[in-house]
């Protein structure tokens, strides 16, 4: 199975032959695929001003090969939402050390869809809730494509939407704010058969992590032994 | 950078809110007729897009058609030459009827269909597909002169995603109190899963086709709150509601 990786800039040096990958793969998707021409620089390496030494990744790596990723900046920190969306939140602007925002979620396109292990994306939205329960956040904000949204309500995602959707590039995106907490984690591993956490958290042995909740598969009613 | 009148998302906002601690469909549903009254749409439907073999009837979550419209639109089939829900399934982003391409002479049905609901005062109407990974559902409201300036249109796309996943939360919670869950249909595609047939093959064997199959099982693992097709099968086999 993948697995997936906090990278920080506590334990970047392990993580540095990845990043030009990274950076490359993010150019694949976000420049040549989806035409978000904006981002486009001529090295072929797509790098914006949120890739600072606060942000965090989940490196989705198999078999020593970057297969997705997320990135998590925090809200005390410039966003996209604060800096180049204000327009996306109608509520009380987002400026907090329990919520991280999420951007730049991809699994590259082989891996995409129905595979023999849990399917990446899920995978990452999974672990991201493991993250945040671990360092004590209670919500992501995420700028998103707006079709995105039946299929978090579906994985239990709850998500509030913080303005109205615009149209931008031809595609209707949102900004949202998704709680974090151990339901939602615990609903997610049950959905995707994980038993255990996923995150591997290498070179990060002195952070302190609060607890996981206990996960266990759940079992249909007919089989659940009589009190 | 984008600036627009924000009452209507503003509107939208208060709305979701709302709606997210109403315990009821129905009341979820008034207060849906609302806020679409309030922009100009007096009628609504919130449904699967049918596949070949599939009746509208079974795909529909809430129906706030005029009646007669209703039962024309099913009686004639006019699903099958509609040119909205066709669009649903090639794009992931809002529309106004207008905006959907049909060729008047090459579709006469689809031009048909759009007549039509001039006579139930449905001129013009707003339509935002639901997607996803195997089905597609649409809320569509149509009204005389509705409001389709853009932020009405996002406040339209938000309170529409948003009703219409209440709608399904509430729903399962409520079939969860119901001892068989399953249509007939649903139980004889799960049956065929139980022996091992794929999609394909299920379609193969009733004669609609594999969309229509995937569908049903949609259907019946959002029905059992299940994660995939196995969990259905099994859960379906422990309630009773299939046999192998």
């Amino acid at each position: 199975m993948p697995e997936i990786h906090v990278v920080r800039k506590d334990n970047r040096a392990l993580y540095e032959k990845y990043f030009d990958p990274y950076y490359r793969l993010r150019h694949e998707i976000y420049v040549k695929q989806r035409k978000w021409m904006a981002l486009d620089r001529p090295d072929g390496r797509e790098i914006d001003q949120f890739d600072t030494e606060d942000s965090v990744y989940l490196f989705c790596i198999d078999n020593g090969r970057l297969i997705g990723s997320m990135r998590a900046v925090p809200t005390l920190m410039p966003t996209l939402m604060s800096d180049i969306f204000p327009y996306l939140n109608l509520r009380e602007p987002i400026q907090r050390p329990d919520v991280f925002e999420l951007s730049r979620i991809f699994v590259i396109p082989e891996r995409r869809g129905e595979h023999a292990g849990p399917r990446v994306d899920m995978l990452l939205l999974t672990a991201i809730m493991e993250y945040g329960i671990s360092i004590g956040l209670t919500g992501f904000s995420i700028v998103l494509e707006t079709w995105w949204l039946p299929r978090f309500e579906k994985c239990g995602w709850k998500a509030r939407p913080l303005g109205v959707p615009h149209m931008m590039d031809g595609m209707s995106v949102l900004a949202v704010l998704v709680d974090c907490n151990e339901t939602t984690w615990k609903s997610l591993c049950t959905q995707i058969g994980l038993t255990r956490p996923t995150l591997t958290w290498q070179g990060l042995e002195d952070v302190s992590r609060l607890a996981l909740p206990d996960i266990f598969l759940r079992l249909p009613p007919a089989f659940q032994p009589a009190q | 950078m984008q600036v627009i009148d924000a009452y209507w998302g503003r509107r939208a906002l208060d709305y979701v809110d709302a709606i997210e601690a109403s315990k009821t469909s129905a009341s979820v549903l008034s207060q849906f007729e609302k806020m679409i009254g309030d922009l100009g749409f007096h009628a609504y439907i919130m449904a699967g897009v049918p596949t070949a073999g599939q009746s509208l009837q079974q795909t529909i979550l809430a129906n706030g058609w005029p009646r007669d419209w209703f039962e024309m639109y099913a009686k004639e089939q006019f699903h099958r030459c509609d040119p909205i829900p066709r669009h649903c399934v090639s794009t992931l982003n809002p529309f106004a009827w207008s905006e959907v391409p049909y060729d008047r002479d090459e579709e006469p049905g689809a031009h048909e269909v759009m007549t039509r609901a001039k006579d139930f005062r449905l001129n013009e109407g707003f339509c935002v597909p639901i997607h996803y990974d195997d089905a597609v559902g649409a809320v569509s409201l149509a009204g005389e002169k509705p409001n389709l300036a853009p932020d009405a249109r996002g406040a339209l796309h938000l309170i529409s995603i948003f009703t219409h996943s209440r709608l399904r939360a509430l729903a399962r919670s409520a079939m969860n109190n119901q001892s068989r869950r399953l249509s007939r249909i649903e139980a004889e595609v799960l049956s065929w899963a139980a022996r091992g047939k794929t999609a394909w093959e299920t379609a193969r064997i009733l004669g609609v086709s594999e969309r229509n199959v995937r569908w049903h099982l949609e259907e019946a693992q959002r029905k059992l709150e299940t994660k995939n097709k196995t969990a259905t099968v099994a859960s379906a086999l422990v309630n009773g509601e299939i046999s192998i």
